[in-house]
């Protein structure tokens, strides 16, 4: 498939900010069955410095500053980006998930995708036992690691209630679960904090789903804004799989990858510290168009 | 009395030692520094034995006094952790519990603890460097990735960042175990504390007994901070670079210490708001603007030193301090990630590490340290777990986990096999270690030595000449008799660390050589914030000052009730409605609805008001509550203040202080607000004739200044009107201190084109507006200046502007609107100063963006 995304960010401020210093990680990934043929940002007003660069994880990172008064600042993403990824093996076939965490835990590299990253708690995905009492269920000894885990992914996705009111970016996880309820972003962090309460890799994937669904089947939830999903790491051979608990999909070419990392605050889309008080608006808009 | 170069009798010296060491008794199955196996003193213990028992208990307690005292003026002080007062950062402070028995260890066997401790520095400095650089270690097989990423200070943006896990000062905190031998409970590789405090106690100590350092031959503590001092020099390009010290502020527990640190060492102390990314590099916000930081101590964890790139949730960091460390323009000690090696799940695997890196066997052992995300190691340390200590493997990041090292046979069975289960479910989050049996050392307690566990911290620094060991150290005292785990929180004492030489000492104080250094006359640059908070420390003061002198003016009249005077129920008057217009007392209703119990009906409520205005907290506008901001505010640059100015402040407040539910009487009001005057009075001295004239001593002065010139137009509106009667006008002679001048010059009672003349436009006269104008205006010509353009800056216009106003204003025509005029363009001087020199036109990098998912 081959998609144009297009994904604008607006910061309305109600008094003039006089300075701004931003981090940008929009632009997709262009690896792991994905490559990205264009890909650009246009940002008002023009930033005073910007640098542009790849993060620890691999995701493609801008920081920029903004030395100039401003009201309003735009951040506008264009990319086209050809998704072709490996089918996901057959859950069955996968390793037990025991193995996968031994593995892990034994791996010799501090590589960006290195399960050894994702196997501990993180900024936003505390360990809680409730969660990982929830996720146990679905792993029983010896249990192959994808079957049971999209398992986890279908309980998740029957359980919660997508509800975009209910939480905002800094509901904890806790909050989320107890109330069943939320939006992709923590639907992924709750499935994460399972997965790696058993001892498991498990990652935060940012990015895109199709917004137009192909004739005959429905709009997937996530669409017309950025989408977060989750990546499980399934031993050696098989490496990184995603998995989609808002759709309870096992992620094939429907789904663009912006950003990977530990959770949400390792790849957040645009961040920023800025000079001045007053409080700020934000609106975004996304557009993901199959082109092929 | 105590017969002084007189020496006590052999006899009574042993009465004297037996007395001391009668009932010590060293715990069964631990090593004792005092007393050996075979029940005898050790004999590096001896000599201060004996210099001890030359002392009579009495001149004992004399020379604790010393230490005590030096401990107290000084201010030594710690925080406890949660014990927090955001209004009053001094507020939460304890007082240092020094021990007045020093640890005393002999050069033989400090020879094997700093080698053993810089080979350690050595060793973790190395595989820091490997860590976030080539990785090694990890490719090989010597270290499992997942002995890293467990912990929450291995910070993957440093990775391939010069210098991003540099180790510069490394402290270990040892144990003696029952065998004798040290060893290495933990390591501190972050940011460690303690080597002012042990500065500290050192001083303490060599006040109290100075003779003993000379004749016992101990080791000296300078050296180690000179070396520490030019390795940081030399991390740096300059030759001579800015070295800042960045603090967490004054809410950190060891606040003190870095201030204290900073005056020593000749380094800035910083907060996160004082630096800037600009270009790629970091600057220092000062009142000549940006200037640029070369090098960085830090004391926050280097998480929090980044909002944008590390913890989005630090308000103590640099927004782009990452990116400046990537690109090589900034150092930074310790590097940010080097917090990293601190994690116990590392302990297992150093001494083959060391093997590989060094090809060197550990010198100084670490505690025995499984850590159970290993297969095997998980199954032994099961096999053996009611033996064991159980700990976090890693510092806990998400909160959840325990917190601190628990002993399995201590806990009750059931919580037990709940451990048991959560090691098997997540065996990487912990280590089994083998439980440690602290080795006592002797406390002073009831006039005789008892033993209590201790732990030592000794400290390595990097220095151009490799790693240096500070000789002596940081001890900390446990005060209960079996503790088998010590920190720095209640319930601790802290003591000296003395190595004896079997050689006299050679004397290394930190001046430097004449010959390698330059001179400099003024003290480099000042942060905005600094000059920020000492141009208030400045006001406030003046405020208190003009508060005391309005209480003193109120009871002076009062109390000398003159009846023949009609004009006098009238200024008293006055005086009670500007103490309330300024919020330092309640209105008259105030005071007779606040005023019950027996006293009331005979209470005055003028004097109540008086009262208030001296004492009264919670009266904003009290002298009181003005000296706690002022304290507050010197609080935040303390290093910048003496150690004689800093114990006023504890002075003012004592004086201001009353007893809950006593009323003072008139004659005693008016005695304290005097006092607390003359209390003022030494402060301004102190700053007159201490304070280098730079631009710190010029933004206390600016800030006096303007406050004085207000507060005496203030004055001046309220009693020098046409038709004002003499007694308001001598009250405003009193209110500005400038009677004896008026009597001396004009042979009348007051009377008011004098008056005026001389409180408001005399240039002469010390106290009066145009004096203050003419100082603010000579001060604000020396500050640098931003402009290239030649163009005068805001608070150099409108100070002229002022300054002419005075010089050309007559008596005859000031009226109070007039007055008013030059009150109001004294507050415009103060925010144009604010805007120029403190916010230089942009605040903290403070407001985030709001996330978006």
């Amino acid at each position: 498939m081959i998609y144009d995304v297009r994904h604008i960010t607006t910061y309305g401020y109600s008094r003039m900010v006089p300075f701004a210093r931003c981090i940008l990680r929009l632009q997709p990934r262009n690896d792991g069955g994905q490559s990205v043929r264009t890909s650009e940002l246009i940002i008002t007003p023009r930033p005073a410095e910007r640098l542009d660069g790849i993060c620890f994880f691999g995701n493609r990172m801008t920081t920029l500053t903004i030395a100039k008064p401003h009201r309003e600042l735009k951040v506008e993403m264009r990319a086209r980006v050809e998704v072709n990824r490996t089918p996901p093996p057959f859950p069955g076939l996968t390793r037990h998930w025991e193995e996968v965490s031994t593995l892990a835990l034994a791996s010799d590299s501090l590589a960006p995708d290195s399960p050894a990253h994702h196997l501990y708690p993180s900024r936003l995905v505390p360990p809680v036992t409730a969660v990982t009492d929830y996720a146990r269920t679905s792993f029983p000894p010896l249990r192959p690691v994808l079957e049971a885990a999209s398992e986890l992914m279908a309980r998740i996705r029957r359980d919660f209630t997508y509800d975009p009111d209910a939480t905002e970016v800094s509901t904890p996880l806790e909050e989320a679960f107890r109330e069943r309820h939320g939006v992709c972003q923590d639907f992924a962090h709750v499935m994460i904090a399972g997965l790696r309460g058993l001892g498991l890799p498990a990652a935060y994937v940012s990015g895109y789903i199709r917004t137009i669904p192909p004739p005959g089947e429905k709009r997937l939830e996530g669409a017309d804004a950025s989408h977060a999903w989750v990546m499980l790491w399934c031993g050696p051979e098989t490496g990184w799989i995603g998995l989609d608990p808002t759709n309870d999909l096992i992620v094939a070419d429907d789904h663009i990858v912006t950003a990977f990392g530990r959770d949400y605050a390792d790849v957040s889309p645009l961040d920023g510290v800025l000079v001045g008080p007053g409080s700020q608006k934000v609106g975004i808009a996304v557009d993901v168009i199959p082109v092929v | 009395m105590a017969l002084q170069g007189r020496s006590p009798s052999a006899r009574t010296r042993t009465e004297r030692r037996n007395a001391l060491l009668a009932g010590y008794r060293p715990l069964p199955g631990v090593h004792d520094e005092l007393i050996g196996r075979d029940g005898q003193v050790r004999p590096q213990w001896e000599p201060f034995l004996a210099e001890w028992c030359a002392f009579s208990p009495e001149e004992l307690n004399q020379r604790f006094g010393l230490a005590d005292r030096h401990v107290h003026d000084t201010g030594v002080s710690y925080r406890v952790h949660g014990d927090l007062d955001e209004h009053d950062p001094a507020a939460g402070e304890r007082a240092w519990p020094l021990s007045h028995v020093p640890l005393v260890i002999t050069g033989a066997e400090w020879e094997t603890i700093a080698a053993g401790v810089a080979q350690r520095a050595q060793l973790l400095g190395t595989l820091l460097d490997d860590i976030y650089g080539p990785g090694e270690m990890i490719a090989n097989g010597l270290l499992p990735a997942s002995v890293l990423t467990g912990s929450p200070d291995y910070l993957r943006p440093l990775q391939g960042a010069p210098g991003g896990g540099a180790l510069q000062l490394y402290a270990a905190d040892l144990g003696r175990g029952p065998d004798g031998r040290w060893w290495v409970l933990q390591d501190r590789t972050q940011a460690p504390s303690g080597t002012g405090y042990a500065l500290e106690n050192r001083l303490a100590l060599s006040r109290a007994f100075p003779d003993m350092f000379r004749s016992m031959n101990i080791e000296r503590l300078a050296a180690f901070f000179q070396g520490f001092r030019a390795g940081l020099v030399a991390s740096s390009k300059r030759v001579e670079p800015r070295i800042c010290l960045l603090t967490p502020g004054p809410l950190n527990e060891s606040y003190f210490e870095q201030t204290y640190l900073a005056r020593y060492l000749g380094f800035l102390l910083v907060e996160g708001g004082d630096l800037v990314m600009r270009e790629g590099r970091v600057h220092v916000r000062t009142i000549a603007g940006l200037k640029r930081a070369d090098v960085i101590w830090r004391r926050i964890d280097g998480d929090f030193s980044d909002p944008l790139e590390l913890n989005a949730h630090s308000a103590l960091g640099v927004a782009g301090l990452v990116q400046a460390v990537r690109k090589g323009s900034v150092h930074i000690a310790n590097g940010l990630g080097s917090g990293v090696v601190e994690a116990r799940a590392l302990m297992g695997f150093l001494p083959a590490l060391g093997e590989r890196l060094l090809g060197e066997e550990m010198i100084l052992p670490n505690v025995a340290t499984w850590w159970c995300g290993q297969p095997r190691e998980r199954a032994a340390v099961l096999d053996r777990l009611d033996e064991m200590s159980i700990a976090p493997a890693f510092r806990s990041a998400g909160g959840g986990l325990d917190t601190g090292p628990v002993v399995v046979a201590d806990l009750p069975s059931g919580e037990r096999d709940a451990l048991r289960a959560r090691i098997e479910a997540r065996g990487m989050d912990y280590v089994g270690q083998e439980v440690v049996r602290l080795s006592t050392t002797p406390v002073f307690q009831n006039g005789r030595l008892q033993p209590r566990p201790m732990t030592l911290r000794v400290f390595a620094a990097a220095t151009p000449d490799g790693w240096k060991v500070m000789p002596g150290g940081f001890c900390r005292i446990s005060d209960e008799p079996d503790a088998r785990a010590v920190s720095m929180r209640s319930g601790v004492r802290s003591s000296d660390v003395w190595v004896t030489s079997d050689r006299p000492v050679d004397p290394v104080t930190l001046l430097p050589t004449p010959d390698r250094i330059t001179i400099h006359r003024v003290t480099g640059t000042l942060p905005s914030r600094a000059a920020d908070n000492l141009f208030w420390l400045g006001r406030y003061l003046e405020r208190t000052e003009a508060t005391l002198r309005l209480v003193r003016a109120l009871l002076g009249r009062l109390i000398d009730a003159d009846v023949t005077n009609p004009a006098r129920p009238d200024t008293v008057r006055r005086l009670a409605n500007i103490l309330v217009a300024w919020g330092a007392a309640p209105s008259g209703k105030g005071v007779a609805s606040k005023a019950r119990g027996p006293a009331a009906g005979k209470l005055s409520p003028i004097l109540a008001q008086a009262t208030a205005a001296l004492y009264d907290a919670a009266e904003y506008g009290s002298a009181r509550a003005n000296v706690g901001e002022a304290r507050r505010t010197a609080s935040v640059i303390r290093e910048r203040l003496s150690i004689d100015a800093w114990r006023l402040f504890g002075d003012l407040l004592r004086q201001l202080t009353l007893e809950p539910g006593r009323q003072p009487s008139e004659g005693e009001v008016y005695e304290v607000a005097d006092r607390a005057l003359k209390t003022l009075a030494a402060f301004s001295g102190l700053s007159q004739e201490n304070m280098v004239r730079g631009p710190g001593w010029r933004f206390l002065d600016i800030g006096r200044r303007i406050e004085r010139g207000i507060a005496t137009c203030r004055f001046a509106r309220h009693f020098a009107e046409a038709n004002a009667p003499s007694d308001g006008l001598d009250a405003l002679l009193d209110l500005t201190d400038s009677q004896i001048t008026y009597r001396s010059r004009y042979m009348v009672g007051a009377s008011l084109q004098p008056v005026v003349d001389l409180v408001m436009l005399d240039p002469y006269n010390p106290r009066s507006v145009a004096f203050q104008v003419d100082r603010l205006d000579t001060e604000i010509r020396d500050l640098p200046s931003l402009t290239e353009d030649g163009m005068l800056e805001a608070p150099r216009r409108l100070v002229l502007k002022l300054a002419a106003e005075c010089r050309t204003a007559e008596a005859a025509r000031l009226d109070r609107t007039g007055i008013l005029l030059f009150e109001q363009l004294l507050m415009g001087l103060s925010s144009a100063i604010a805007d120029r020199y403190f916010l230089q036109n942009s605040g903290p990098e403070g407001s985030r963006l709001t996330g978006i998912a």
